[in-house]
């Protein structure tokens, strides 16, 4: 049990820096960078541990999703930076670019590569499931983000009141 | 200063902001929002188209009925919050203090001064990213510093790429060949226990994030047109991604 939990500290360690990464790459105020990096962490630490007791990853990119939409309300009025500029930083590290290149990849195998009948049935198999995976995680992951402001029907964190 | 030639300053000001804010990575919403926020401040209002490329805006000066239409082109995309974050700022202090179109000007003239970090530090910062990446993928420490290396020099190829202004997807092209095949010799020479891991990390520090989230948020806020711009744009950057990757594991027969 311990071995895992380090496990999965370990790799939202990671997620944390890897948020911090595009948060520099995207030039985000120097004053946010704790916060992407707490962010960060706290998202990866959701949908690794929901991974972990089987969560199918578009859920638990939702869950992770929805917890940094929900906290960046309150951290919008606390560290007065508007929240895209650290909400976008922490999902980055859980877009699917995974999903969206094996797509790619499977389509240029099944296109130039495969002539074998059954490896190119298990191809077409792989096209529909990555990218299929790719846009259910995809809206997961804007609809967590976006989804408390929606529900708040605001459109500004300046009108709600905390 | 005459009505009409402070509703052309206004109305070009205002462009300005909102290019400023589409460059940076804002959704069509916060451009909105933003470029209402400002027009309050001023007492006009501003109605406006805001597409990819081109901004075209209408401010009405509602007390003289008097209106003034401009188009503005969008420069080349370069994501910055610092931005966003500085112009949400001023827009707040400008709507509660009635800022002057001088000190919005002043402020505005301010905001795009704002300077990156460094080269080095980005070039750091986005390698351990890489490796970060990595470790998530289930790579061990070996795995991660072949990541942090192909990332290195993808991006380094990526940003120098950038000063001799080439083709966007050919520069993506580009730092994906590059990422993938330092990341290829790590399988070929067995470094760490899943090398795999590596080579598929190595490109994600192209992974158009911002234009797919941007994407949806745009349609979700029923900008159908830009949502669907946005889209098309990060699939064409995966697929000059997918393509540098499938070039370097054709290269090392990696198949």
């Amino acid at each position: 049990m311990l071995e895992i939990i380090l496990k999965l500290i370990e790799v939202s360690f990671w997620s944390g820096i890897a948020a911090v990464g595009f948060g520099i790459l995207f030039n985000v105020p120097r004053s946010a960078i704790i916060t992407v990096f707490a962010l960060g962490f706290g998202a990866g630490f959701i949908k690794f541990a929901l991974m972990h007791f089987g969560a199918h990853v578009a859920l638990g990119s939702l869950l992770a999703a929805l917890f940094v939409g929900i906290i960046s309300i309150p951290l919008a009025h606390r560290i007065h930076q508007p929240p895209v500029v650290f909400s976008i930083p922490p999902v980055i590290p859980m877009i699917p670019g995974y999903f969206a290149y094996e797509t790619v990849l499977s389509i240029m195998n099944f296109i130039f590569i495969e002539t074998n009948t059954n490896k190119r049935l298990a191809l077409i198999d792989a096209i529909f499931t990555n990218s299929f995976s790719m846009v259910f995680v995809l809206i997961s992951l804007t609809v967590g983000v976006a989804l408390p402001m929606l529900l708040l029907k605001k459109n500004s964190v300046k009108k709600i009141d905390i | 200063m005459n009505e009409s030639s402070k509703l052309i300053k206004t109305a070009h000001l205002l462009l300005e902001i909102s290019s400023l804010l589409m460059v940076s990575g804002a959704n069509t919403n916060r451009v909105n929002l933003s470029i209402d926020r400002f027009a309050t401040a001023l007492n006009f209002k501003a109605s406006s188209l805001i597409s990819h490329k081109t901004i075209i805006m209408t401010l009405l000066d509602e007390e003289t009925n008097k209106s003034c239409t401009r188009v503005q082109n969008i420069p080349p995309y370069l994501i910055n919050f610092s931005i966003i974050s500085a112009i949400s700022k001023a827009s707040w202090h400008a709507l509660t203090e009635n800022w002057t179109l001088e000190q919005i000007f002043d402020e505005i003239e301010k905001i795009k001064k704002i300077k990156r970090y460094p080269r080095i530090v980005v070039l750091i910062a986005v390698s351990l990213a890489g490796a970060g990446f990595c470790n998530i993928f289930k790579g061990d420490y070996l795995n991660m510093l072949v990541a942090f290396v192909s990332t290195f020099l993808g991006l380094f190829i990526f940003q120098q790429t950038h000063q001799l202004k080439y083709n966007l997807y050919i520069r993506i092209f580009l730092g994906s060949l590059i990422a993938s095949a330092t990341a290829s010799l790590g399988i070929l020479n067995n470094i760490g226990t899943h090398p795999q891991a590596a080579l598929a990390t190595s490109i994600l520090f192209l992974v158009p994030g911002v234009a797919l989230i941007n994407s949806f948020t745009d349609l979700l806020d029923n900008n159908i047109l830009n949502g669907v711009v946005r889209f098309t744009t990060g699939l064409m950057t995966v697929l000059a991604m997918a393509i540098g990757l499938f070039l370097a594991m054709y290269l090392f027969q990696l198949n």
